[in-house]
């Protein structure tokens, strides 16, 4: 269960988000809507722990993540958190299972248990032949999948995707929400920031929140 | 969850991070290996000579005389030894017949140096070496020993078995090389040339009745000043030095050398920190968000400073190894060509020495200690800053 209590979040003189509370189930599916601008993505990286509040908290399963040390706070990412960036963020110059692997090396497991989880996740993107390109010369849809490889490869309990069909034509955006549809099988908390109309009527949506100047509507 | 082990994910993300920059990477290593040969290089070369600085200062006789007349130097009467061997606490006393002979065509001083079989030699090394060759023969044939630096000048002039001299009357002398010594001092053998008194009075032009200069030495060494004073008592007509007089001297001209290889020293830490603060002004925007991402998926800021360090621990290793290896291959080797001659004052007009090899843990430590540690605090200094900072001000 994610909780965010009377969020604030200031950057310089910009006040991105205001007075946020928010709670979401284990199993849910939430979409955040808003325009571009409205503070979507900074909600996002407040729950993901890779930025913290101002003011307020972020509790997830009882833990004060918004208060983390790095050393907790990194751990907490790393085993909870599955984030599909905007822009993907993968290392540009690595092959695409190099870029699947990097959230395992801090964990140091042994060599089978990081072969089999690799080609779990690479036959489940489809990216099994591509394992061995370097990421720059895949193609949009391909860097996501192999994005989205990577935010599985630990098997967390929230995935995070901001804006995840901005990049893609509409037969690919479709595919990506037949991957969201098999997650949400998996009772994993689902959190996805968009503006694409294709989110908002689907049955698998538990529910849409609307953001607007940082708060919620 | 605690791992003791090495990671050896995170050495290989290390290796595959300096590969992916090749290019970038092989010019810094290129440039701290050259780096580092150049510190090594001063480091040897330095060590090299105050090494032979020392031995020659170590065989130094006690006392030197030398007759003076208006500043400059001239022979010394033979016979004064015997008024000097009369005063107490002399334990012996030599009269050297040697000086210098320079050989026009090479642009170079030789030291000959004139021996008498039955005469103690005022240094060890000679008499070493004078109890291995017969001089009888020597004097026989008009023969000599020479230097290896001696040797190699002969004959790059094409003397291969004699030589020439040229006597102070315009006269010609012909010696054969009957041998080629190597002493253990090179500095100060190197350029020597041994032969019998005889024809080295004939050579430098020395009277019979002459010598050089008289060479003392004295049992107890505390009485060195009170017997050097009674020496110019007997002949004020002489300059009487001392061992110590000739240590402070040499020092002088190894600190003169020393401040100029201290100039060096600085221009090449001055280079190397270019290179360094070049290297801790930033990262690239490109090296920022690798670490960004890295963030994001997980790791913490230990795991990131730890890869860095792998990166530079690498690449500072193995160019302080390269340097190192190439500094020795350029000193002791190919004998230190352009550099050396900034260390050696005199150089123009001595015989080319081989430097003598010295190698000291404590040298290796020092160029160590300047090198390494510094690469890797230059680079893991900017890797901690750009990954303390939030991590989605990186990747945004
Ligand atoms: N690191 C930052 N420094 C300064 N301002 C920031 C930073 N991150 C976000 N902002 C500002 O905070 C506000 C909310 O940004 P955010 O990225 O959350 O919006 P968004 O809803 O995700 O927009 P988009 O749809 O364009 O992605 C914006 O005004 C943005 O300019
Ligand atoms: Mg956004």
């Amino acid at each position: 269960m994610i909780i965010l209590k009377d969020i604030v979040k200031e950057y310089d003189n910009i006040i991105a988000l205001k007075d946020i509370n928010l709670k979401i189930d284990s199993g849910e599916l939430v979409i955040l809507k808003g325009v571009s601008g409205s503070g979507k993505s900074t909600i996002l990286s407040l729950i993901a722990g890779i930025n913290r509040p101002t003011l307020g908290e972020v509790i997830v399963d009882n833990r004060r993540v918004s208060k983390l040390q790095d050393r907790f706070a990194s751990l907490y990412r790393r085993e909870s958190i599955g984030f599909i960036f905007q822009k993907y963020n993968l290392i540009p110059n690595l092959t695409v299972s190099d870029n699947i692997l990097t959230p395992l090396i801090p964990i140091n497991l042994r060599e089978d248990e990081v072969r089999e989880r690799l080609d779990k996740v690479l036959k489940e993107f489809n990216i099994l032949d591509k394992r061995d390109i370097v990421v720059k010369n895949l193609s949009g849809g391909e860097q996501q999948r192999v994005a989205i490889a990577r935010a599985f490869i630990n098997n967390p309990k929230i995935i995070i995707a901001d804006e995840p069909t901005a990049n893609l034509d509409e037969v690919l955006s479709m595919s990506f929400i037949d991957i969201v549809k098999n997650l949400k099988d998996n009772k994993k908390i689902i959190i996805i920031a968009t503006h694409d109309p294709i989110f908002f009527d689907l049955d698998i949506v538990d529910r849409l929140i609307e953001i607007k100047n940082g708060k919620i509507l | 969850m605690k791992k003791s082990k090495i990671n050896l994910y995170l050495l290989e993300f290390s290796i595959n991070a300096l590969l992916r920059a090749k290019a970038k990477n092989i010019s810094i290593l290129l440039i701290f290996t050259l780096l580092v040969a150049l510190l090594s290089s001063i480091f040897f070369i330095s060590n090299s000579i105050r090494y032979e600085l020392n031995s020659v200062v170590d065989t130094l006789p006690e006392i030197i005389i030398q007759k003076v007349k208006g500043g400059r130097e001239y022979d010394i009467e033979i016979d004064r030894v015997d008024d000097i061997i009369a005063i107490n606490g002399v334990k012996s006393v030599i009269a050297r017949v040697w000086g210098y002979y320079y050989f026009a065509n090479a642009g170079v001083n030789f030291s000959i140096i004139g021996i008498n079989q039955y005469e103690e030699q005022y240094k060890s090394s000679l008499e070493r070496l004078t109890n291995r060759v017969d001089f009888d023969t020597l004097e026989a044939n008009s023969s000599m020993l020479v230097g290896i630096g001696v040797r190699d000048i002969m004959k790059r002039n094409y003397y291969n078995r004699y030589f020439n001299f040229i006597k102070p009357n315009g006269k010609l002398k012909k010696m054969t090389i009957a041998g080629v010594f190597r002493d253990d001092i090179l500095l100060e053998s190197n350029d020597i040339i041994l032969m019998s008194q005889r024809d080295a009075r004939e050579i430098l032009g020395i009277s019979p009745s002459m010598a050089t200069d008289i060479v003392v030495k004295v049992a107890n060494p505390k009485e060195v000043s009170t017997i050097a004073e009674k020496i110019k008592f007997i002949y004020p007509d002489t300059r009487v030095v001392t061992k110590d007089d000739l240590k402070i001297s040499y020092r002088n001209i190894f600190d003169y050398k020393s401040g100029l290889f201290l100039a060096l020293f600085t221009i090449s830490l001055f280079t190397f920190f270019m290179i360094v603060y070049d290297k801790s002004s930033g990262l690239n925007s490109q090296e920022k968000q690798e670490i960004g991402v890295l963030r994001a998926v997980g790791w913490s800021i230990d795991d990131i400073l730890k890869e860095k360090f792998y990166e530079a621990f690498i690449i500072s290793f193995i160019s302080y190894l390269l340097g190192v290896i190439l500094a020795l291959f350029y000193v002791y080797i190919l004998n230190a060509p352009l550099l050396r001659y900034i260390f050696e004052g005199y150089s123009k007009l001595k015989t080319p020495f081989e430097l003598p090899f010295i190698l000291d843990i404590e040298t290796l430590a020092i160029i160590f200690f300047l090198s390494v540690p510094i690469y890797i605090g230059a680079t893991i200094i900017p890797a901690w800053r750009a990954s303390s900072l939030d991590v989605d001000e990186v990747i945004r």
